[in-house]
């Protein structure tokens, strides 16, 4: 079916680029860890620059994301028994003798005005050939790399030798130098919804949309630096996608009724929503490039279809349902339009989405009145909540699938918070001023 | 329902017919004593007339529609009893102004999820629109919105603010 969707607006909003970052990141609790969190140390890099200080502690980055992940417990720096720059001087058994597993060493040096040389070395405590108590760690090195930095990629630098680290330690990739945009509701602000983009640790954040009327559901396309969402600015819901670095936008649907809950097909070619111009919320692809649309549910007059995922291979659309009397999830075959129930657990599963290796499905469960983030295994069916927080909504899995980002009330005020996907790990993300929702976890960035 | 309805429009109907028999029976006294008063000698003088039949009903009737929220049950479309009337009032105003418009909210409380609760909004939207449009409302009059749970009219997190936050709401803004 072909459909007429309107056209480009190309209004630029407010460029991410002008804005000034806010400061003053959200503290970040651990309210539950794990006990078998590997012990690591993260030594503070040399510094040679023209200030007393560097920019960043490059270290303390790289730590509180291992820290975050729920795998490491990196040491704290006053308990660490020497401070080496490079594995040449690293003494294996003085680190051995702490229980430490891995060390990481490094040196930061500006090299000219704004640009920087950051390296590091990953030393495999425990691997090092040579035991003698005199060993050091130039025999032990599993990882190595140098990089010039200008000064505002510094950070993200940073998150990027996270990410090596914690890919080398456990043959993961690793998901810090990612992105994540998330709703601020801040009723004492002129303009009080905005839809802010920050980093995975929540520093930077930045604002790309700012409404006096509520914004919802972003969603990152594959590239990563196109995010769908909807607006009520007109009063009345539109979908927009906008491009987060130059901010221009494109109005995608505005049909009478609800535009909603969009979602990008794994090729980044289709955006799937929720429409109800046809009378009741239903199911439609929308090709990016064609702008031409198929409906895919055809449910019928009373009905609620809506929040649209993809599986990873694009074959399949699942999506929340009542019309079995409560909202459960199905999902439909795009090619035979052969449609399933997937969910039978609890009286309320909604907004679904696919781990990345599409063998598991996360979801929100109503499991005895108490809204919570589960985790379906496909082959089994088996149903595991991961959570044990209040009204939980919105989950959205970091692109390796190994924590799970979502929306919760807490001491009366909606954060967010991370869990991870075998639920042994729980964090919340303190909130800054108002209320904060709708998270959504960028893909790889590279 | 509409058994239900038509008894009291018809109560109201008869209400307001007997006063508007009293205001004419009044007017008519007065218009005999100010025609028996004669000659230039003596000067009349008309006095306040109480308000008309039509001057009451129209008051009645902006009254009503002063109260523009209607709530709703959790998890539930359904429009309860005690906002026929206030519905009715509504309607029968529109149906009689065909200019006008009127934006027909639908929200929700934040249990569930966001776009979930969109579509709940829809349907308590829709249900309003089904009730105007019995009164002869014509669909071009009437928009609806869905908020789900985007727009609570009270920010809190308890089950009163959630009472507060299932809830239609008529605009003629716009």
């Amino acid at each position: 079916m072909k459909m007429r969707f309107l056209k480009w607006l190309s209004v630029l909003v407010w460029s991410a680029a002008t804005l000034s970052p806010a400061h003053a990141a959200l503290e970040i609790v651990i309210t539950e860890g794990m006990d078998d969190a590997r012990p690591v140390a993260i030594v503070p890099f040399q510094w040679n620059g023209t200030t007393v200080a560097p920019p960043q502690d490059m270290a303390e980055i790289i730590a509180r994301d291992l820290e975050r992940s729920g795998r490491f417990r990196p040491m704290a720096v006053g308990d660490m028994p020497e401070r080496p720059f490079v594995a040449g001087q690293v003494n294996l058994a003085a680190w051995r003798n702490k229980g430490i597993e891995a060390v990481v060493v490094g040196k930061m040096m500006e090299t000219a005005p704004g640009q920087f040389q950051i390296g590091f070395e990953l030393i495999d405590v425990f691997k090092g050939r040579d035991k003698s108590a005199t060993a050091m760690g130039s025999s032990a090195v599993i990882e190595a790399r140098q990089h010039l930095v200008p000064s505002a990629g510094v950070r993200m630098h940073a998150h990027k030798m996270a990410d090596i680290i914690y890919e080398k330690l456990t043959g993961e990739r690793g998901a810090f130098a990612t992105h994540i945009a998330y709703v601020n509701i801040d009723r004492s602000d002129r303009l009080p919804y905005k839809l802010f983009v920050a980093d995975s640790d929540d520093y930077n954040p930045r604002v790309i949309a700012s409404s006096t009327e509520p914004l919802m559901s972003p969603a990152w396309a594959k590239d990563g630096r196109r995010l769908a969402y909807v607006s009520f600015e007109k009063g009345r819901s539109q979908l927009f996608v906008q491009d987060i670095y130059t901010g221009q936008r494109q109005v995608v649907a505005a049909f009478p009724g609800h535009n909603g809950a969009p979602a990008w097909s794994p090729d980044g070619s289709k955006l799937a929503m929720s429409l109800s111009h046809e009378g009741n919320p239903e199911i439609y692809v929308y090709e990016v490039a064609s702008r031409q649309s198929r409906r895919i549910t055809t449910t019928g007059i009373g009905i609620i279809d809506t929040d649209p995922t993809w599986s990873p291979d694009g074959q399949y659309i699942a999506f929340t349902s009542d019309r079995g009397g409560k909202p459960q999830v199905y999902r439909v075959h795009l090619a035979s339009g052969q449609t399933q129930r997937m969910t039978f657990e609890g009286d309320y599963n909604s907004e679904p989405e696919y781990s990345p290796d599409g063998k598991k499905l996360v979801m929100i469960n109503r499991t005895a009145g108490q809204f919570r983030v589960g985790i379906q295994d496909l082959a089994s069916g088996s149903l595991q909540v991961l959570t044990d927080t209040q009204l939980d909504q919105s989950p959205s899995l970091a692109p390796n699938g190994s924590m799970v980002i979502y929306a919760t009330l807490h001491r009366g005020q909606q954060v967010l918070a991370v869990v991870s996907t075998d639920g042994r790990f729980k964090a919340r993300l303190q909130a800054r001023k108002g209320e904060v929702r709708a998270p959504a976890w960028s893909p790889f960035l590279d | 329902m509409s058994i239900y309805q038509m008894g009291k429009n018809v109560v109201l109907a008869l209400v307001v017919a007997g006063l508007a028999a009293c205001a004419s029976k009044q007017t008519e006294t007065d218009t005999s004593a100010s025609s028996n008063a004669g000659t230039d000698t003596t000067t009349t003088q008309p006095i306040q007339q109480g308000p008309s039949a039509e001057e009451l009903a129209r008051l009645a009737d902006i009254e009503a529609r002063k109260a523009r929220v209607i709530y709703f049950e959790f998890d539930d479309a359904n429009i309860k009893p005690e906002y026929r009337d206030l519905l009715a009032a509504h309607g029968a105003f529109l149906a009689k102004n065909p200019g006008l418009t009127v934006t027909v909210e639908g929200h929700c409380d934040e249990r569930g999820t966001p776009e979930y609760n969109v579509g709940l909004g829809e349907r308590r939207s829709n249900a309003i629109k089904q009730v105007l449009q019995s009164y002869g409302v014509q669909a071009s009059q009437i928009k609806t919105v869905s908020y789900g749970e985007e727009k609570p009219a009270n920010p809190g997190h308890d089950e009163a603010a959630w009472a507060q936050n299932r809830r239609g709401v008529l605009s003629y803004e716009g």
